[in-house]
């Protein structure tokens, strides 16, 4: 190959017919796309952005301020990918919403998690960082989340892309290491935004817990969590004027 | 003459998650007992409402002293035939301590076997074969005289020196109209809950039959088998009859949530017109929730806007199958597109939408009960409520089925364990294929939260979803763990 690249992600977001200031300065990125169809109903007259390989975003406003929605991938490989099209695309603040298995007895079900570092579990990042690079959250972007939410702990995490190797060996090591809570992107995402030199910050409900082997991907309690998560993570953008 | 309807201590269909409703059965035969035959003291005891254990429903039973104890259901959602036990077990205990009670049953799974059963069940002094309205209070009339004679009254199983006898056949009562209300003053209606949330919740029976007759149906059990197809005469309480009764309900017993179980609501058209005019003019507006049949749905589409208006919430449509042949063959007499044009406009009347199918016929194998999933899943209900094929004996289908009979422990006869098995699965197979539909429709993602965060959607449905979504993972207890609910 004699390109120095072979897509670049303005290659990418061009082939999506992408111009300059689709997105909004602020962005609010689900995993799941059913939880970034409740994050759209926040907004106001929406338009889509685009919808491409799997990636759907729309910028609209909230309170009369322009905001992007969207499903920003579910693991870390993809959340590099719809990451780095934020960063490029012209977000600067970034607010992701996702989901966590705790790592701690007293974080349970439906409480959250805001990350303010990630221990790098993740096969992607290699290709952006230094194996010895802690990618770090926007101190006032958790402190803004801090005072909207209840039963939050603020810690690290750790991302894995091996959900099904969490084993008690690894994962105590993770713990002994610092982490509270476990995910699948969140080292991903805030890497490319430490990259691109953007604020960003990853809210997390719990679905499960590690030390007690609760599951609770399908309970009532996480569902009303999430609900509320999208619900009153949007008042953060007020915050951000 | 004492009678007291017995509702002995039992659990309750896990379907629909906590749910202890009023016996409209008994409530209905209370009514009827009082106003044709005020000389007899009627009582009532619902230990499931009032969480009363087997010593106190004894202690309470010494006290009152009942000439006869009634016990039977009308409708399904007891728990179909996995009642039996519960009632045998209750007129053991009564028989062993107050021997000379009478004890009668009737309806659900007793009406069409009243003989058999009678045989099997000692504890047992009557069985009424077929509809229980007018030959209970005759009983208990009949009883009540010095020198009883049993045999003239109509559509009873009874025992005579021994041997098992039935009565002639009773023809069904023609004007429903012409029965008193049910005599909820006896229930104790505050403590009536569905769906694990609904408090003051309640259930009315408003029609008798269904006049499409479906062959796997477990209400044909209600009816005496010398009765010709007695299951499909339909016969209705009038609209304006209906809303008697829920007037009653919403303003002297502060009723929250309706579930009309009559099996088609939505059959005559102008029954639903005189019941939504009616409601309008008494200004009544109570959440509720009916079962109906797609093809009236679609006559009557003009009429879901004013049923949605006077709190009609949320509704099921059957359709058990999804190819025409089954249909056809099961006498389902709905079509697979019409389901799911109902569900779409239930949708945009903001109507919550639960539509039952089934597995477990004799063909089934995996790949049709998946496919037939795939269906239900694309159709996309709000809520779906899977029943397993349960043979009750009387329904139509049940020669056919005998041979599949693998489990003939009745506690699990409740649709929601796997009972029977088929030609190409193992009753455990049918019960992990019926868990694994379950799983597979409620993990389909924003199909939860569609009902549980859409604002359109009345706020009891979105407790009816919970519990649904909290039940749902019981369909796996019972087929593979072999949890017994009622």
């Amino acid at each position: 190959m004699n390109r120095a690249i072979h897509i670049s992600p303005k290659d990418l977001l061009y082939s999506m017919q992408f111009k300059d200031g689709d997105f909004a300065d602020i962005a609010i990125v689900c995993g799941q796309p059913q939880r970034a169809m409740l994050a759209l109903e926040k907004i106001e007259n929406p338009v889509k952005n685009f919808s491409a390989f799997g990636y759907t975003f729309w910028t609209g406003k909230y309170n009369g301020r322009p905001v992007t929605v969207g499903n920003g991938g579910f693991y870390a490989p993809d959340s590099a990918v719809a990451t780095e099209l934020l960063c490029v695309g012209g977000v600067n603040n970034i607010i992701r919403l996702g989901s966590c298995g705790s790592l701690k007895k007293e974080i349970v079900v439906g409480d959250y998690v805001i990350a303010e570092k990630a221990l790098r579990g993740d096969g992607v990042t290699k290709y952006y960082v230094d194996e010895s690079y802690i990618p770090t959250s926007d101190i006032d972007l958790n402190n803004k989340l801090c005072n909207l939410f209840e039963n939050t702990y603020k810690g690290m995490v750790w991302t894995t892309d091996a959900l099904l190797k969490e084993t008690k060996e690894i994962v105590n090591d993770v713990i002994n290491k610092g982490a509270i809570a476990v995910d699948m992107i969140t080292s991903a995402f805030l890497t490319i935004a430490n990259v691109y030199k953007k604020k960003a910050t990853a809210l997390l409900v719990v679905s499960d817990n590690l030390i007690t082997g609760e599951l609770g991907f399908s309970s009532i309690k996480f569902f009303d969590a999430e609900k509320k998560m999208i619900d009153k993570s949007f008042a953060i953008i007020d915050e951000l004027l | 003459m004492k009678v007291l309807f017995l509702q002995p201590p039992m659990g309750g269909w896990v379907t629909w998650g906590k749910h202890i409703a009023i016996n409209v059965n008994h409530a209905q035969l209370a009514a009827n007992l009082r106003e044709w035959y005020p000389n007899i003291d009627v009582h009532v005891l619902d230990c499931r409402a009032l969480e009363i254990d087997e010593n106190t429903m004894i202690k309470i039973l010494k006290d009152i002293d009942p000439n006869l104890v009634y016990m039977g259901d009308a409708l399904q959602t007891t728990g179909v035939a996995a009642i039996h036990p519960r009632y045998k077990r209750a007129a053991d205990l009564i028989k062993s301590n107050l021997p000379n009670t009478k004890i009668c049953v009737g309806g659900f799974f007793y009406g069409a076997n009243a003989q058999n059963i009678l045989e099997e069940t000692e504890s047992f002094d009557f069985i009424i074969a077929g509809e229980t309205e007018a030959t209970m209070p005759e009983l208990a009339k009949e009883l009540s005289k010095g020198d009883p004679n049993i045999s003239v009254v109509k559509g009873l199983t009874y025992r005579d020196n021994g041997s098992v006898k039935m009565t002639d056949y009773r023809p069904l009562i023609k004007n429903l109209d012409e029965l008193p209300l049910p005599a909820y003053d006896l229930f104790p209606m505050d403590k009536y809950v569905g769906f694990n949330y609904v408090k003051k919740y309640v259930e009315t029976y408003h029609s008798r039959g269904c006049p499409n007759g479906c062959l796997f149906c477990v209400g044909w059990s209600n009816y005496d088998k010398r009765g010709k197809n007695d299951w499909t005469k339909y016969r209705i309480r009038s609209g304006k009859r209906v809303v008697d009764e829920l007037e009653i309900l919403v303003k002297k017993y502060g009723a929250k949530f309706v579930c009309i179980m009559d099996e088609d609501f939505n059959v005559y058209r102008p029954r639903v017109e005189e019941f939504i005019d009616e409601m309008n003019k008494r200004n009544l507006n109570v959440p509720f929730f009916f079962m109906g049949r797609a093809p009236y749905h679609l006559r009557d589409k003009d009429l879901l806007k004013p049923l949605r208006e006077i709190g009609f919430v949320c509704g099921l449509i059957g359709l058990e199958a999804v190819d025409e042949e089954t249909l056809k063959k099961l006498h389902k007499n709905v079509q697979v597109d019409q389901v799911a044009e109902v569900v779409n406009l239930f949708r945009e009347n903001n109507i919550m939408s639960v539509t039952t199918w089934m597995v477990g016929y004799p063909d089934d194998d995996e790949s049709k009960i998946k496919n037939r999933f795939e269906r239900i899943d694309a159709i996309d209900p709000d809520m779906m409520a899977l029943q397993i094929m349960t043979p009750l004996p009387g329904i139509p289908m049940y020669d056919e089925l005998k041979p599949f009979i693998q489990e003939w422990n009745l506690e699990k006869w409740d649709f929601q364990h796997a009972v029977i098995n088929t030609k190409h699965l193992s009753r455990e197979d049918l019960g992990r294929l019926a868990a694994w539909a379950n799983r597979e429709f409620y993990s389909k993602p924003g199909r939860i939260q569609r009902i549980l965060y859409d604002k359109n959607y009345h706020p009891l449905c979105k407790l009816i979803a919970r519990c649904y979504v909290e039940t749902a993972d019981k369909h796996a207890q019972a087929a593979m763990k072999n949890e017994v609910f009622v």
